[in-house]
């Protein structure tokens, strides 16, 4: 089975000013992201994450390099079907009710007349938006209009969602709520692509992870083996032998207390993510 | 090859748009009053622009009317010629501007000029002649132009005879445009009167009664009242050219 | 083909939603109504035309001004709407093609401009039709005047008005495309409208004779490439009916206008294709 998706040897050039000066947000980047899971891609503002998906989704064109969608070149409408996506800091017409907007994209993603309703009635449910689903959109507080974002991207039960900074000035109970749905996602067997800066909320949701720095990909692998060291063990005993490991435990036990586990020590994805792009910008 | 097709397709559409443009305009070219654009360049950007573009060519050409009548109260020649002219060119079917415009011409700006040069008493008598003769020679130039592009001829025919009496003094010629207005099918009742009398002035007796005469044989006689007027001074001219009885227009029933 | 259509159909439709409830419209809408209304008023300040033709001139005139401007402005502020706002992004990431959305855009901009322009020959027609109707019953009715307004002409007029202001929705679409800015659009389109509007001149500069092969190929690639928008203002002749019309030249009219109307649509796709959201 293919990729969800698959970028090989992607760059991308912008040109600059009159005189046409090169300016490479994507260089030589090459991702697979398996079906079925959650992927996260994470990197610094400007490091060329948004510009990558752009590029998956077609709307931006690629000075070189292939990417495919499912299978299909990306820039197909047949591939662009089978794909969901929730763009930055949404807007949509202030006009339309939220029930309109979603009918609208099921509309324009082809979602047949006959299943519109029921589709857009499940898509509303999968984003809490049911109850609030007739107020125009211009009264919906900035969470609401994540999630209604959310539920236009899956009206039409794409195989593979694209959610670029879903949690962006959402509050934690918003974030909760978005978190929930790409759980919701996973369970049936959907592949997201998540853009985010919220790391603790990637470290949870996510399955793989990609972190992206001035325009290359610096990192790529499965949430537990990136976070994980495992050359080094950390241990809150030093020189420990299974009998000194018994003494200490007995000796805790000796004052009530248990040890529980005894594990690898894991540092944060926060900690990762400063490690390998900070240099630079804190400077 | 496949990649230049559509940019191919927009120079097919935009050639088949061009022909057929040509073709259409041809054909609604004589149905669109033509803009008289050398006309129009002095006055260019007070609002005319708006007029050539398409709409609000009548209400332009108005409120161009209203400006001349700013510079005629100032006696300002120049600026009030390139108002008139500007109403002219944005709607040279409306006869009343070149008639108008003929007449401020003919008649008004000679006195401007005689005015300007130190009044009535400081220019000599034929330096005034000479530029009423000049201003006149004008005004006709404008009706001239009018007769070709204006809907509506007969005034200005008629306007073209009073200048051409009045200011220019050419009887001949003032005949010449009062005939016109006469054989017009909405000819004012004194045109035919009017050539015949300018025609006989100048000299031409026999031409002037031969088709005055048959004016009103043709024309007069028919109507409700036989235009009596006009058969009393086709008499007068009967006797002065001592036409024989049976030369003379036969004796209407009606007649004293 | 039939989903394409359909996704077409509701980019218009959001589009004619959204421009009918800006103020801009409602507010060329209500000054042109105006101006219609107010023709009979206004007819003091008239010289010498017919009283008719003065309440037609000064209504269409109206029709014609705002109705340009109305093309020129709402369609690139449609345009860029869904770019700034990104609307666009969330549009074209979906199974839409850059064509549809730029056609979808078109039909929505001019379904606006067809109700604006119906409003005002509706509100234009009554007016002529009343005031004719008042001169007539003033007139002498020996004189056995034929009435001048002409409704058939008038329907005519409408949909050439209609078909002139799709034209400039096309040329504004395919530089809106290209722009990178509104105003930058705005300018340019309002640059075109003039240019269209003028064209008569190399038009018929086109049709006379000339020895200088070059200035005949500069003439002839420009009526190619400008549209001539002046062919489209015939109030006078059809609604008047004071010089009438060529027959079938209203046809040839109609046509030429379709099919400036497919280039200019055909090359703002191919631009906006090219184009980076």
């Amino acid at each position: 089975m293919s990729s969800a998706i698959s970028v090989r040897h992607l760059t991308k050039d912008f040109r600059i000013g009159i005189r046409g000066l090169k300016l490479r947000a994507v260089d030589d980047v090459s991702l697979e992201i398996p079906r079925g899971q959650v992927f996260g891609l994470l990197g610094p503002n400007g490091c060329g994450k948004s510009t990558t998906l752009k590029i998956v989704l077609g709307l931006v064109s690629a000075t070189a390099g292939e990417i495919s969608i499912l299978g299909e070149p990306s820039a197909t409408s047949s591939a662009r079907r089978r794909t969901g996506f929730l763009p930055e800091a949404p807007y949509f017409h202030k006009f339309l009710s939220g029930r309109e907007l979603v009918r609208y994209c099921a509309q324009l993603s082809g979602v047949a007349d006959a299943d519109v309703d029921a589709a857009v009635e499940d898509a509303l449910g999968l984003a809490a938006m049911t109850e609030a689903a007739d107020r125009t959109i211009g009264t919906y507080s900035k969470g609401m209009l994540q999630r209604i974002g959310f539920a236009q991207a899956v009206v039409h039960d794409p195989e593979l969602v694209i959610l670029d900074e879903p949690t962006a000035g959402v509050d934690p109970v918003g974030s909760a709520a978005i978190g929930r749905m790409i759980h919701a996602m996973r369970e049936k067997g959907k592949t997201v692509v998540l853009c985010s800066h919220l790391l603790g909320q990637v470290e949870q949701v996510c399955d793989r992870v990609a972190i992206m720095d001035r325009g290359k990909l610096v990192l790529e692998g499965a949430v537990d083996d990136v976070l994980a060291r495992r050359d080094r063990h950390v241990m809150t005993v030093e020189a420990m032998t299974p009998a000194a490991r018994a003494a200490a435990e007995a000796a805790l036990a000796a004052h009530g207390a248990k040890v529980a586990s005894v594990t690898h020590p894991r540092r944060s994805l926060e900690d990762l993510f400063r490690e390998l792009v900070t240099g630079s910008r804190d400077a | 090859m496949r990649r230049f097709a559509p940019w191919l397709l927009v120079c097919v559409l935009a050639l088949v748009a061009g022909s057929l443009a040509e073709a259409s305009w041809r054909r609604v070219r004589p149905s669109i009053p033509e803009i008289g654009r050398k006309d129009l360049e002095p006055t260019l950007g007070q609002g005319v622009l708006l007029g050539v573009l398409g709409g609000l060519r009548t209400v332009v050409a108005d409120m161009a009317w209203i400006r001349s009548y700013v510079y005629w109260e100032r006696r300002d020649r120049p600026g009030c010629e390139a108002f008139m002219r500007t109403s002219c060119a944005l709607d040279p079917r409306a006869r009343y501007f070149w008639e108008n415009a003929a007449l401020r011409v003919g008649l008004d700006m000679a006195h401007w000029e005689i005015r300007k040069r130190g009044g009535y008493n400081k220019v000599p008598a034929e330096t005034q002649e000479r530029l009423f003769r000049q201003y006149a020679r004008k005004g006709l130039d404008v009706i001239e132009e009018g007769l070709q592009r204006a809907k509506g001829r007969t005034a200005l025919l008629v306007a073209g005879g009073f200048l051409a009496e009045g200011k220019l003094k050419d009887l001949p010629l003032a005949a010449n445009y009062y005939r016109q207005a006469a054989d017009a099918e909405d000819a004012p009742w004194y045109a035919a009167r009017f050539c015949a009398d300018f025609d006989w002035n100048a000299g031409k007796k026999d031409e002037a009664y031969r088709w005055y005469r048959n004016y009103w044989l043709t024309r007069m006689r028919p109507r409700m009242d036989g235009s009596p007027d006009d058969l009393v001074r086709l008499r007068e001219m009967e006797k002065e050219l001592n036409l024989g009885l049976l030369e003379r227009i036969p004796r209407q029933g009606w007649e004293r | 083909m039939k989903a394409s259509l359909r996704r077409m159909l509701w980019i218009s439709r959001i589009t004619f939603l959204e421009a009918v409830r800006q103020r801009f419209f409602a507010f060329l809408l209500v000054l042109s109504a105006a101006m219609v209304l107010s023709s009979v008023s206004f007819r003091v300040f008239d010289f010498g035309h017919g009283e008719l033709k003065f309440i037609a001139d000064f209504g269409f005139g109206g029709m014609f001004f705002f109705g340009s401007v109305l093309a020129v402005v709402m369609t690139a502020q449609l345009f860029f709407s869904e770019i700034d706002n990104r609307t666009a992004l969330t549009l074209l990431a979906k199974p839409l093609s850059r064509a549809e959305f730029l056609l979808g855009k078109f039909c929505g901009a001019w379904a606006v401009l067809g109700v604006f322009v119906v409003v005002l020959a509706a509100l234009q027609g009554t007016v002529l039709w009343a005031r004719e109707q008042e001169l007539l019953s003033l007139a002498d009715p020996a004189a056995k005047l034929a009435p001048a307004f002409n409704l058939e002409g008038l329907l005519q007029l409408v949909l050439l008005q209609w078909l002139r202001l799709g034209v400039v929705i096309s040329i504004v679409l395919a530089i809106s495309a290209l722009a990178r800015t509104f105003l930058f659009a705005v300018v340019v389109g309002a640059l075109a409208v003039v240019a269209g509007q003028l064209q008569w001149i190399a038009q018929d500069a086109f049709l006379r004779p000339t020895d200088s092969q070059l200035y005949a190929a500069f003439l002839w690639v420009s009526t190619r490439v400008i549209p001539n928008l002046q062919q489209f203002n015939l109030a006078d002749a059809l609604v008047l009916g004071s010089t009438g019309v060529d027959d079938g030249a209203i046809l040839v009219v109609v046509l030429s206008g379709l099919a400036y109307l497919l280039a200019y649509l055909t090359l703002g796709s191919l631009i906006f294709r090219r184009r980076e959201i």
